[in-house]
């Protein structure tokens, strides 16, 4: 159970990224942080696992306060918090394979990693996620040479790697045509679903909101304007998250 | 726009005030840079023209009794022109930049010339005796007659600058092995000087990168910002670079003689003070450029600094760290070739010891030895650079197999470790004698902290320091001009259209990439054959490395011109000159402006140090100083020159930036 109470960020330029945010997210949903761009969802996402420091407001993941935690324990939490980005972020020089076993680094003792050592139980673990992910003959590939799809596949496997409980997925499709923006996202489903992975994951388009998520939140400026079930987005509800020029798009 | 009421009145009002104080009526038009440059600039010319005049008579006119400079005259005009540009700018007409320009260029380069001392009879007079040094350089001493068999052989001097095979006691190791008895004498390779200078060039850059790698994280921005007090240690560690890179190799070989003594390893030690400050300088800003979305991803796995460095901040950088290693190394070779001339050891020593014997048969062996070694080091060092930045695509199926698996891999590592140990043989390397500084060097040490700030030595200084920029300047200029039409002729695109002119496009890309090979430091020797010791010489040979270096510089920008526009010229029927004028030319002036003003910024550097061979400048006088062992005045001069320097690099820097 993860709860975000009175969230607020301000940036040094004076930006209000974040408005006062409360919500609740239960385990095992798939929840849909929806906005326009600079709305914070962003900001939000990485307030959670404190890549982006909260300037006030608390959030408790199953019963333990995130923001009261120091770094070196904050560390040992985002081990099991899964990040997948936009723009992939892959370390694009080095292969498939160490991509993917980067994302065991929350276990391993540093000293292994000054030799790249990882143990036969990670590298057998990462095959298997790549396998899931079918991505298995690009192991050894270096990874800028991989398309757009099978970049952020590569960077979900990542995430898998450290056997989330949580997933925060920043606007993962939002570089991939429609097609693939439902391929990825049909993994991401499926992991929420068969091993019980909470996603909060941001979207642009309300199709895909109405296909995989099990609930929603909307911000405005900051602010959170909409909590609820997808279905209950409605035109009135849409021009409040959106705004009064939107007009609705459906992609597939 | 028409001209109303308020218009005039505004016209009237930066008239008048930009002829109270020049500048402002465009400060007050809204043009604040153009206003403050021209302000400025007036300062400076003032200031220039009033210590031409005090220090070396320069522009003395007596009229009646009153006998000042008229140079003023000048200035006076530019002072009005700054009216004019106003009064242009409130009507919104075309400004004539052109002409204030003009004006302090007729000032700066009339005390320019007076102060270089530039004597262009001399270049006339003495041409003849110089002829000697020009026919010695096209028949270096290299290989030599036999008198009685008429055999060519190499000479004397080709052995002590390459090798030879001579007679020498056997080894020990041999005599252990019973392999042969004590006292035979077996035919060893000796190597040369350059084989010894290359040796620097390679231990320097071995060092520096071995010193610079961890020290350039320390004035990465973006890492230290991660750790407690770590922007203090960032400031210290970026200061500290800067200034010990504003310092040339050259000065830092006086200085580090003093500490171990003339040789090969005082070479190699003050080329990699300066390697070092330089490669962390280009280290860390490759660090502070990285991508930050790996970072981002590695921290979010929960990994520590660390890990994050490890993962997502090295791989990012080792390649363009290994380009710039490859580019320090180029120039390594380079200063190896002069460091010896203060520092002792190859063939920069050996070059010292021949110019005092007046042997230029073997200077200008020497002179070709490094050419060709330094042509090679080039294109090396630009292959190998390439290689790395472009990458690779190879189609890997399975693991990459470890380093020692491969025969061809085995052998190239044990090329590397041989050329490792000789070259460390070689370059003479003993710490040990770091350890153990000659007395004075405390010394040393303590008066270059304690500069001396008398007048008199500050205005002397001063003075040297000012005519080393002017040096600068003028060789910028000079060289910069005449390689202007020669870069046309070394432009691929331009000259391939028949082989004739292929054939020019040849000669021309050998004339320059030869030219270039030799160091400045090397061609002051000539030019104080042919004029004599002074700023003179020392502004020629700079001349002549700015002309190859730009040669090439500008040659590269017109080959990198859009060749759209060019099309469309030639469409229209225009010949060759018009596609010229109207086509490439507007391409290519940023890029020009922009490498004439680098190239000033390097040469301001390599005339600080023109006057350890006689040319003249600041150069000198640190060498006297050095010399007299005077080390507080010789702590001012470095002072000077590090502030100078500094400056420079800011300032060229920034007017880079606004050009492109």
């Amino acid at each position: 159970m993860l709860k975000v109470e009175n969230l607020t960020k301000v940036y040094p330029n004076g930006t209000v990224a974040l408005r006062d945010v409360s919500f609740e997210v239960a385990d095992g949903e798939f929840l849909a942080v929806i906005g326009l761009s600079g709305s914070g969802k962003s900001t939000l996402l990485r307030c959670i696992n404190r890549l982006i420091e909260p300037t006030a407001g608390r959030i408790i993941w199953n019963d333990i306060e995130l923001t009261a935690l120091s770094q070196a324990e904050m560390r040992k939490v985002r081990r099991q918090m899964g990040m997948v980005f936009q723009q992939f972020n892959l370390v694009k020089r080095s292969s498939v394979l160490t991509n993917v076993l980067s994302g065991r680094l929350g276990y391993v003792p540093a000293y292994h990693s000054l030799f790249n050592y990882f143990s036969p139980a990670d590298y057998e673990r990462a095959f298997k996620n790549l396998e899931r992910l079918g991505l298995r003959e690009k192991a050894y590939v270096r990874a800028d040479s991989l398309s757009g799809g099978q970049q952020q596949r590569v960077g979900i496997a990542r995430a898998l790697m450290q056997e989330p409980k949580l997933i925060l997925a920043d606007e993962p499709v939002a570089s991939l045509d429609p097609v693939l923006s439902h391929s990825i996202l049909k993994y991401l489903e499926q992991m929420n679903k068969e091993d019980k992975i909470t996603v909060l994951c941001s979207l642009h388009f309300l199709d895909l909101v109405h296909r995989y998520a099990t609930r929603a939140i909307g911000l405005k400026d900051g602010r959170l304007v909409f909590q609820g079930l997808p279905h209950e987005i409605d035109d009135v509800q849409f021009k409040t998250i959106f705004g009064q020029d939107a007009e609705r798009v459906t992609i597939l | 726009m028409n001209p109303s009421s308020s218009d005039s009145k505004n016209a009237l009002l930066a008239v008048l005030v930009s002829l109270l104080i020049p500048g402002a009526g465009q400060f007050y038009l809204g043009k604040r840079e153009r206003g403050g440059v021209i302000f400025g600039t007036l300062v400076v010319l003032a200031f220039l023209i009033q210590w031409a005049l005090a220090t070396y008579k320069i522009g003395l006119t007596t009229f009646e009794q009153l006998s000042t400079s008229w140079l003023w005259g000048v200035w006076m005009l530019f002072w009005g022109w700054n009216v004019l540009d106003a009064y242009r700018l409130s009507r919104q007409q075309f400004p004539l930049t052109w002409l204030g320009v003009l004006l302090s260029a007729v000032i700066i380069y009339f005390i320019g010339w007076q102060v270089t001392d530039i004597n262009l009879s001399r270049l006339v007079t003495r041409f003849n005796d110089a002829q000697t040094v020009f026919r010695a350089l096209l028949q270096p001493d290299l290989f030599e007659q036999d008198a009685l068999t008429g055999e060519w052989r190499p000479s004397e001097n080709f052995g002590t600058i390459i090798g030879k095979i001579a007679d020498q006691p056997a080894p020990s190791w041999m005599v252990n092995l019973g392999l042969v008895t004590k006292d035979t004498r077996i035919p060893t390779p000796i190597l040369g000087k350059l084989a010894e200078t290359i040796a620097i060039g390679l231990m320097a850059t071995l060092f520096s990168t071995l010193f610079a790698v961890p020290l350039s994280f320390l004035a990465a921005r973006n890492i230290m910002a991660r750790l407690p007090g770590g922007v203090i240690i960032y400031y210290v560690m970026r200061t500290i670079l800067n200034v010990v890179r504003s310092i040339d190799t050259i000065i830092w070989g006086v200085i580090v003689v003093v500490w171990v003594g003339l040789g090969s390893f005082a070479g190699v030690l003050a080329l990699t003070i300066h390697s070092v400050a330089a490669l962390g300088k280009l280290y860390s800003e490759e660090i502070e450029h990285i991508d930050p979305g790996p970072i981002e991803a590695i921290t979010a796995t929960g990994a520590n600094l660390l890990q994050v460095i490890r993962y997502a901040v090295i791989p990012q950088i080792v390649p363009p760290f290994l380009a710039y290693t490859l580019l320090r190394w180029d120039i390594n070779m380079r200063m190896a070739t002069v460091v010896g001339f203060v520092a002792g050891g190859g063939i920069g020593f050996f070059v010292l010891e021949t110019i005092r014997k007046g042997g230029y048969e073997q200077y200008a062996a020497a002179l070709w030895a490094v050419a060709v070694v330094i042509i090679v080091v080039d294109y090396l060092s630009a292959r190998w650079r390439e290689r790395i930045l472009v990458g690779e695509t190879k189609v890997t199926t399975g693991p990459p197999q470890p380093f020692y698996r491969s025969p061809r891999s085995l052998v190239y590592a044990l090329l590397v470790v041989a050329l490792f140990v000789s070259s460390w043989h070689l370059a003479q390397i003993d710490f040990g004698k770091m350890l153990e500084p000659a007395p004075t060097f405390w010394r040393l040490v303590g008066d270059f902290i304690t500069i001396d700030l008398n007048p008199d030595v500050l205005e002397v200084v001063f003075r040297q320091m000012i005519t080393t920029v002017f040096q600068a300047l003028l060789a910028t200029t000079l060289g910069g001009l005449v390689a202007v039409p020669f870069s046309f002729l070394a432009a691929r695109n331009l000259m391939g259209g028949n082989p004739l002119s292929l054939a020019i496009y040849y000669v021309m890309r050998g004339m320059l990439n030869v030219l270039r090979s030799i160091e400045a430091l090397l061609y002051v020797a000539i030019f104080v054959f042919w004029v004599g010791i002074g700023p003179f010489a020392g502004m020629l040979a700079l001349a002549i490395t700015t002309f190859a270096l730009i040669g090439k510089l500008f040659s590269e920008a017109i080959e990198n011109i859009d060749p759209g526009p060019v099309e469309a010229i030639a469409a229209t029927g225009a010949n060759r000159l018009q596609q010229i004028v109207y086509a490439i030319l507007p391409q290519i002036i940023p890029p020009f402006i922009s490498y004439l003003i680098y190239q000033w910024d390097i040469n301001v550097r390599i005339s600080t140090i023109v006057g350890f061979a006689g040319g003249g400048g600041i150069g000198l006088l640190l060498n006297t100083y050095f010399g007299k062992l005077q080390y507080h005045k010789a702590g001012t001069v470095v002072a000077v020159i590090v502030l100078v320097v500094t400056l420079m690099d800011f300032a060229s820097a920034k007017i880079r930036e606004r050009l492109v």
